[in-house]
């Protein structure tokens, strides 16, 4: 196993996550989120700013100068505190980031504080300059954990919040042990593999249950099924095994 | 493919994080991108800016038509840089054939408005079928992931107008105040004379946007067309499976 988990780290893996250690020492891999989805994000909160103030816009006519007063206080506040207000509810997301799955988290993986949330908000005049969030866009281009000016001044995160489950029930199959003791990461990738099995075609779930074939019992025949039993063993549906 | 070899963490992800994961690569591997792909972009920009005597407008509408070729040279660069491989402009040059001269016609002219060029771009390129099995395969590609698929392109040329209108104005910023209205005008071509070097500045700026801004683009399309893969056919399985059998 020793000699297996040294192989992982000669593979020089490129990924997006963003490791944040807690207090207690853990280290939290956080799911950074890049300028696409939040520039989408922005422009559908756009939408919906500019939808409330119609509304209000409508609504203020009848009440002639304070509609005015009024509607001034209103704009000033859609600007600048509706993402406040949204990111400090419990999904830590306005309308348009919540679209898109992301949050806002503070870089240590909490919630994000109301300081932060405002730090983070008023930041976005300097991510606007020169016009229309150039500067905003080309740091969460060139930055490794795509943060914007803003976030970088607050400590903040925007996070994917939503996973992606390919995995489905564990087909049947009578469990057998493998022939040696498997490392954790093997094991994940077998039972992985096993949940894939409605998704995948019959030819390819087999393709790739050859290539485990060394640590199945037996020779030759229904790879696939020898793995599957595998799979069961490992997530501990041991009871049917005594047939074999 | 040997997908052992892909030096790149394949697992299940929203298509919008794939599109960051390939933000990412073209950061890992900007001096291989850029070292191939500016001298040909270059040459390319310089031959389109020249065109600005014709018409003030033809310059940004050549390097927008050509786009999809240019895309091929950036995409040869990231599949080798999938596989942890640095390349330089003499392995471009060596491949030329294909790169440049594959299919030409439909590069230039439909598949120009496809709404989604960076993300079927691959299966083009990289997967070598031909007639209904490619048309099958883009649509096996395509199957519910039409909406992410134009969205980052949407977002990818909302990113473009920004930074272009943005260095616009920051010329402005720096102007004196009394003459910004002037500089303004200029720019526009509302200016008494050297209305060809104004244009010849907005073509630039744009040209300069694209060199910074294309790699980003194809990259995302190439990574979302990835985790497609790892949807359909478990290439992160494999990945995992080669690594430890």
């Amino acid at each position: 196993m020793q000699h297996v988990s040294a192989e992982h780290q000669a593979v020089v893996s490129l990924d997006t996550l963003y490791t944040a250690e807690t207090p207690e020492g853990i280290a939290l891999s956080l799911r950074p989120a890049g300028a696409a989805p939040r520039a989408l994000a922005y422009l559908v909160d756009l939408g919906v700013r500019f939808g409330v103030f119609m509304v209000l816009s409508i609504a203020a006519i009848p009440l002639g100068g304070m509609g005015q007063g009024l509607l001034l206080v209103s704009y000033f506040l859609l600007e600048w505190f509706y993402p406040v207000f949204f990111e400090l509810t419990g999904s830590g997301a306005t309308p348009g980031k919540r679209i898109f799955g992301l949050q806002v988290v503070m870089d240590s993986g909490l919630p994000v504080t109301p300081a932060a949330a405002i730090t983070r908000n008023l930041l976005r005049a300097a991510d606007f300059f020169p016009f229309l969030y150039a500067s905003g866009l080309l740091t969460m281009l060139l930055r490794r954990d795509f943060k914007r000016l803003g976030d970088l001044a607050a400590g903040t995160l925007v996070v994917y919040d939503d996973t992606v489950a390919l995995h489905g029930q564990l087909p049947d199959a009578p469990a057998t042990a493998p022939v040696r003791p498997l490392a954790p990461r093997e094991q994940a990738a077998i039972v992985a593999w096993a949940g894939r099995a409605k998704r995948l075609t019959p030819a390819r779930l087999d393709e790739l249950a050859q290539l485990a074939r060394s640590v199945t019992p037996g020779q030759g025949g229904d790879a696939t099924g020898r793995l599957l039993g595998v799979a069961q063993w490992l997530v501990g549906n041991r009871d049917t095994g005594g047939r074999r | 493919m040997q997908v052992d070899a892909i030096a790149v963490e394949l697992r299940p992800r929203p298509m919008w994080e794939a599109s960051d994961l390939g933000v990412r690569l073209v950061q890992a591997h900007a001096r291989s991108l850029w070292r191939t792909w500016l001298p040909l972009y270059l040459v390319f920009a310089l031959l389109a800016l020249a065109t600005v005597e014709v018409s003030p407008w033809l310059p940004p509408v050549l390097i927008f038509w050509l786009k999809p070729w240019l895309d091929r040279s950036i995409l040869f660069v990231l599949s080798r840089a999938v596989f942890g491989q640095a390349t330089g402009f003499a392995d471009l040059w060596a491949a030329k054939g294909s790169v440049w001269g594959g299919q030409l016609i439909t590069t230039l002219l439909w598949r120009r408005f496809s709404p989604w060029r960076a993300f079927t771009q691959p299966i083009y390129q990289l997967e070598g079928q031909r007639g209904t099995a490619r048309r099958q395969r883009r649509k096996q590609l395509l199957r519910q992931q039409r909406g992410a698929a134009l969205g980052m392109q949407i977002a990818f040329s909302c990113i473009t107008t920004s930074l272009t209108f943005g260095t616009l104005a920051l010329a402005l910023w720096f102007a004196p105040e009394e003459l910004r209205g002037d500089v303004l005008n200029w720019m526009a071509g509302r200016g008494q004379d050297d209305s060809v070097l104004a244009s010849l500045c907005t073509a630039g700026v744009y040209a300069a946007v694209v060199a910074l801004l294309e790699p980003f683009y194809v990259a995302a399309g190439f990574a979302m067309y990835l985790n497609r893969r790892v949807q359909l056919e478990a290439w992160d399985i494999e990945q995992e499976f080669r690594r430890a059998f």
